[in-house]
């Protein structure tokens, strides 16, 4: 048999100016691609406005809050469910964490259940059944002290209710920018 | 004066003179050859015109010169792929029309459907035939890849055809589904809601795709606006150009593959032959085609008409309020069903039989694995198919494995869409689900189908009062209200007998005249549970000129 020069050793031409100059056009071509691609993606993310859903909501003074045990209160302009129960108060988000369809409180249940694809959820958010991978999700909340405009207490990180004091005066708020996600079920 | 005017010879260039013209228009094919073409006769010029028309028409130079006679058995293909195109052309047309009338905005979408439906002469069936059309062309499609599949036509030279045909089905769903937001009602809303969620749960990009698509955190002006761009600009493109090379292949390259049985194994020579056949585009198979685009205008016209179907508008989007029931639109069905399924919990479980435990859950939940990385897998197994499948054979007989895979799949499909109606898995209180199932919140149910005069005043019972006479003050009865009663009788009463509801339970269907024209409806059941008294209620109010509201 006879050998097979290697096609690398056939021939090796030299790089032309016409085929360095079109590798040079091509490269340039892609990168402005590239940066078309970059720019059009800038262009089309949206862009978000401070002070609507996404800022501090004031709900009220700790007397106007719901009495504990009672059914969730809705607040669909700045998207959370406030809830108060034994351990505290919650601002639940108000968005299933499955499929973003908008639950709803079932009273003669006493739990959450998604329309969509029946999730359900406990007055805390705490998962119950259906196919959400996680607990609902909280938005971070504080009691402010109306004098002195003091944060007294502000919802931790893991989201846990907030103990409400006994201070009927004292300032409850929320910040919807601060989003705390649930804890996933295993 | 008059000895030079020779008739005859005025005749003939005449004659001449119009059929230049009709050349120059028909791309070669003169009027005796036009005669022939409509009586089907053999070309009476040589060489043979209908051939240059191939070449000189830009229109005709996409279509095949021929096709082999036996790709033409009505079996073999079905003829699904041409109606697919079909339908497409529909949409075009029809689309481009309905254009006229709409806007892209939140404030405007809703009122410019009502506008089209009610004040724009034809504006309605319009909108019928372009909803069904869409329809059409998403079953034909997916028709068309069952067939292809089944006969083996994806394997060889047709490997490439098949990749952009995959491509043209996921083209296809999203052409579809972009429409669906546009007339932003609940439906829309909601069922593009849910869609879109299913991107969120991708890794890494998924929420970036989310926010590019809706232009938002939820659906508003902006996601309208680009749903509406991304259905009449960049997807129509898009299918244009896929479905030109798709076609191209099919038309000049490989044509239509012949059914197995005439090109496998021991075919009879003169089997062979006939079956290779040439049978010409011009006259017979566009003569089939015009014949085959009449019947499918037929069933377009007769379905939204005599058969009436109607594309449903249901009230305006709220943003605010997600109906019972929401699902997506029926051909991701299948999609949503297997979001039901979470197959980390099923191995948790498996495994903790072995005294395994582990937390799955934490990484792998239903939506990611359901929602993204089986649905990739599925994308890429029907890419990959003719490489996957290296069987060379397409008799049905001789891919056993293809063919149970096949059937095993489509059952499954059915299967999972069955599982993704919300009348699967989803609890939803006894009393709920009935009287939903009667009068649902949006759409029409078997309460708001019962016609007006029809509606007598009255308090009726479910058991105290039985389903039959129940109107006697009516020259023709009620038999349509009775039909409703019986109906709402027999679904208490099982729900009775299977102790969804305890025997105690009251129902009812209370109708009150409530002003001139208006009639309110209410269905109420009533039962005690746990030393209370519990009901579940549901208020309608029906006009004499309008359904339920």
């Amino acid at each position: 048999m006879a050998k097979e020069t290697p096609p690398s050793q056939e021939e090796k031409k030299p790089v032309s100016r016409r085929e360095f100059l079109n590798f040079a056009w091509l490269a340039s071509l892609g990168f402005l691609s590239l940066s078309v691609a970059g720019m059009s993606y800038l262009f089309a993310m949206p862009r978000f406005k401070e002070g609507e859903f996404g800022g501090m909501y004031t709900v009220g003074t700790v007397a106007d809050l719901p009495e504990t045990g009672s059914a969730p209160e809705n607040y669909p302009k700045v998207k959370f469910w406030l809830s108060n129960t034994d351990q505290g108060a919650l601002a639940i988000y108000k968005v299933c964490t499955h499929l973003g369809c908008l639950y709803n409180w079932v009273n003669q249940e006493n739990k959450f259940i998604c329309p969509c694809h029946g999730s359900q959820f406990t007055s805390e958010g705490q998962y119950i059944q259906g196919p959400a991978p996680r607990s609902l999700d909280r938005f971070v909340m504080q009691i402010v002290d109306p004098a002195s405009g003091e944060v007294l207490a502000q919802t931790d990180e893991s989201g846990d209710p907030l103990p409400i004091p006994d201070d009927p005066a004292a300032i409850v708020r929320v910040d919807t920018g601060a989003r705390i996600q649930g804890e996933p079920h295993g | 004066m008059l000895k030079s005017v020779n008739l005859q010879e005025f005749r003939q260039k005449t004659w001449r003179a119009m059929d230049g013209r009709v050349r120059s228009l028909t791309a070669g094919l003169g009027l005796h050859e036009l005669r022939n073409l409509m009586r089907g006769d053999p070309p009476g010029e040589k060489p043979n015109p209908r051939y240059k028309v191939h070449t000189t028409s830009f229109l005709f130079h996409i279509r095949p010169r021929y096709y082999e006679a036996g790709s033409t058995i009505l079996t073999h293909t079905f003829r699904l792929g041409f109606f697919t195109s079909f339908f497409f052309f529909v949409e075009l047309f029809t689309g481009l029309i309905l254009m006229l009338y709409y806007t892209p905005s939140p404030e405007k979408a809703y009122t410019s459907i009502l506008e089209l439906a009610n004040n724009v002469p034809y504006g309605q069936m319009l909108r019928d035939i372009h909803r069904l059309g869409a329809e059409g062309m998403v079953i034909f499609t997916f028709l068309h890849m069952l067939r292809t599949y089944f006969t083996g036509s994806y394997k060889k030279e047709r490997t490439f055809t098949w990749l952009t045909g995959v491509v043209l089905l996921g083209i296809t769903l999203f052409l579809s589904f972009s429409g669906y937001l546009l007339p932003w009602d609940q439906l829309a809303y909601w069922a593009v809601t849910v869609g879109t969620s299913m991107a969120d749960a991708a890794p890494l990009f998924g929420n970036e795709v989310n926010l590019l698509l809706r232009g938002a955190p939820d659906i508003a002006a902006n996601g309208l606006l680009r749903f509406y761009l991304l259905h009449v600009v960049l997807l129509p493109l898009a299918a244009i150009l896929v479905i030109s090379i798709h076609y191209y292949k099919v038309s000049r390259e490989h044509g239509i593959s012949l059914p197995a049985r005439m090109e496998e194994g021991d075919v009879p020579p003169e089997v062979k032959k006939a079956a290779k056949q040439r049978i010409d585009y011009i006259p017979d198979l566009i003569t089939n085609e015009v014949y085959y685009v009449a019947l499918g205008l037929l069933f377009l016209v007769l379905g939204v008409t005599i058969f009436g179907y109607h594309a449903p508008l249901e009230s305006i989007a709220n943003p605010q309020v997600t109906p019972l029931d929401t699902k997506a639109p029926w051909y991701f069905w299948w999609l949503q069903g297997m979001l039901k399924i979470d197959p980390a919990a099923m191995l948790e479980n498996l495994l903790a039989r072995f005294g395994i435990v582990i937390e799955l859950g934490t990484y792998l939940n239903s939506k990611v694995i359901m929602g993204i990385i089986f649905p990739t897998i599925l994308a890429i197994v029907l890419i990959m198919l003719p490489y996957i499948d290296r069987n060379p054979h397409r008799s049905l007989y001789k891919r056993p494995w293809a063919v149970g895979i096949g059937v095993f799949a489509v059952l499954v499909l059915v299967v999972l869409s069955y599982m993704g109606t919300p009348q699967f898995g989803i609890e939803m209180e006894p009393a709920q689900r009935i009287i939903q199932d009667m009068t649902p919140q949006e759409g029409e149910g078997p309460l708001d189908r019962v016609p007006f005069h029809e509606l007598q005043a009255g308090s009726y019972e479910v058991n105290a009062v039985q389903p039959v006479n129940m109107c006697p003050n009516l020259d023709y009865g009620c038999p349509e209200f009775e039909d409703f009663f019986r109906l709402f009788s027999d679904r208490v009463n099982r729900a009775i007998q299977a102790g969804d509801l305890p025997a105690e339970t009251q129902a009812l269907t209370v109708i009150e005249d409530w002003q001139q024209d208006l009639k309110k409806l209410t269905l109420r059941i009533v039962w005690p549970e746990e030393g209370k008294t519990k009901s579940y209620e549901r208020v309608d109010y029906m006009h004499t000129e309008r359904g339920s509201e």
